[in-house]
């Protein structure tokens, strides 16, 4: 068995406060893991240490390893920057470049990437608004500004512009929490259509979410790895009494 | 895009299914062993600890998308039905395997008279129509074709009492045939009651009624 990305001893901190303590975690591909726990608990951390965002905070450090495909993404020769494209990020907010119409956000990175010819990036913006369930909702209308679009709609864009540049995980940090009930229900039927093409790891405060959308769950608390199994055995039956407390409400 | 619960819900729909057909199976099988006294007990037995542990692998799909999904409404009560009906299934085959213990046991109704045969092979077609029209009411959700079911209980609850009281006026000849013979119509009738306790669960999930159908 392979696995997509394997943490190992990853540690972290802010300064001199450590925020992750030796988290070592296999996650699969083509599944989605939800990385659960209370605010602070590292769960941000976590996610931008999986590519390498965690470093571009100042006084930051990362000890450990974080293999993609078996290579260590901290390793000496690696270009941040073409971790950070194989390892696509949406965040809590959508945050689509305001100034920029809804066809320029989607193009943005491949503009950035060199990509200039007009045929081929007329067909990967319609690929990737497709990709996200997006394209028929503004097919008709792509020089609009991507701030006129609605919450919902802007995350998508956003996934849109992640997907872009073709990357191999997506990671979302709770890519629904400003999202209306609707507009949240429909993200999360698009992780799982993303999860048959990429490897997602979501974080995300409601374990309702969590419990919905992924495949493995992982609960992080105080910067560490209590429990992590298969969503199913998380929620029907975890084995850690922390996991347990945090899952039926008792803390958190 | 299609709601997440929805192939989880899909999926255990198929399950039932399947444990519907071989749920009908097995009762039919065991019937027919009993009646031409042939002994297919290790065959029934077979099936009916594989109708067992699909009910327990329906259980648990049904446990995780409670714990996953926190169903409402219709979802819910689908999903409580499911179970039950599982649950149902998983005793027609139990009774069934009964029944061909009996045969395996005591040669089945071999030395009863003929009127006892023909008796018990009526009721046995009444209880597989009563097992039929379950499984095919559960399949398209069909509230309809489910009330039918109470006529049927009915009638096959008067044959049971009746048969009682036959024998009660005139004994069989052997004793084996007195204890097969009773035995096969009271788990004909617990058949029966499961049958219409599955329609019933049909008539719940598509409607939110509770109806007795007994
Ligand atoms: N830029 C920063 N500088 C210093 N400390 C930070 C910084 N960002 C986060 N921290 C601290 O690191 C710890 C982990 O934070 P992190 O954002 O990873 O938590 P989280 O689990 O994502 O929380 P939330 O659920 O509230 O988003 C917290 O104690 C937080 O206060
Ligand atoms: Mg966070």
């Amino acid at each position: 068995m392979s696995y997509k990305i394997e943490t190992q001893n990853l540690s972290a901190w802010f300064g001199s406060k450590q925020v992750l303590q030796d988290i070592t975690m296999k996650i699969k591909g083509n599944v989605v893991t939800a990385i659960i726990g209370p605010s602070g608990c590292g769960k941000t951390t976590l996610i931008r240490c999986l590519n390498r965002m965690h470093e571009l905070t100042p006084r930051a450090k990362v000890t450990g390893k974080v293999l993609l495909d078996g290579e260590d993404i901290y390793g000496e020769n690696v270009d941040p920057v073409t971790v950070r494209r194989r390892i696509g990020m949406v965040f809590q907010k959508p945050n689509p470049f305001p100034m920029m119409s809804i066809y320029d956000n989607v193009a943005a990175g491949l503009k950035l990437n060199g990509i200039v010819d007009k045929h081929r990036l007329d067909k990967i913006v319609e690929k990737s608004l497709k990709a996200a369930h997006l394209w028929d909702e503004v097919k008709l209308e792509l020089g609009k500004s991507g701030a006129s679009l609605s919450g919902g709609q802007q995350q998508r864009l956003c996934i849109a512009r992640a997907l872009a540049i073709e990357p191999e995980v997506i990671l979302m940090d709770e890519p629904t929490s400003a999202l209306d009930p609707t507009a949240a229900a429909k993200i999360e039927q698009l992780i799982r259509i993303l999860a048959e093409d990429y490897t997602v790891v979501i974080v995300t405060h409601n374990m309702q979410q969590a419990a919905r959308v992924s495949d493995f769950t992982a609960f992080l608390y105080l910067g560490k790895l209590v429990e992590y199994g298969s969503t199913k055995d998380i929620f029907e039956n975890p084995k850690s009494e922390l996991t347990e407390k945090y899952i039926t409400g008792e803390f958190g | 895009m299609s709601r997440i619960i929805d192939a989880g819900l899909e999926e255990l729909s198929v399950m039932l299914c399947r444990m519907g057909e071989l749920t009908y199976e097995t009762v039919s099988l065991s019937l027919k062993g009993c009646l031409n006294g042939t002994s297919v007990y290790s065959q029934v037995n077979k099936m009916s600890d594989a109708l067992v542990s699909m009910s327990d692998q329906a259980e648990d799909k049904a446990f995780e998308l409670i714990a996953r999904f926190q169903p409402v409404a219709s979802d819910l009560r689908t999903i409580k039905s499911y179970m039950k009906i599982a649950y149902d299934f998983a005793r027609y085959s139990r009774y069934a395997l009964d029944i061909s213990y009996i045969t395996k046991q005591f040669g089945g109704l071999k030395e009863c008279e003929k009127w006892i045969t023909e008796y018990i092979e009526k009721m046995s077609e009444k209880v597989l129509t009563m097992v039929r029209t379950s499984i095919d009411a559960l399949r398209s959700h069909d509230t309809q074709l489910a009330k039918t079911i109470a006529k049927t209980e009915e009638e096959a609850d008067k044959m049971y009492f009746e048969y009682l009281d036959r024998l009660i006026e005139k004994a069989p000849a052997t004793s084996k045939c007195t204890i097969s013979s009773v035995l096969v119509v009271r788990y004909l009738e617990r058949i029966a009651d499961h049958a219409t306790y599955v329609c019933e669960s049909v008539i719940y999930l598509a409607t939110g009624e509770k109806t007795i159908l007994r």
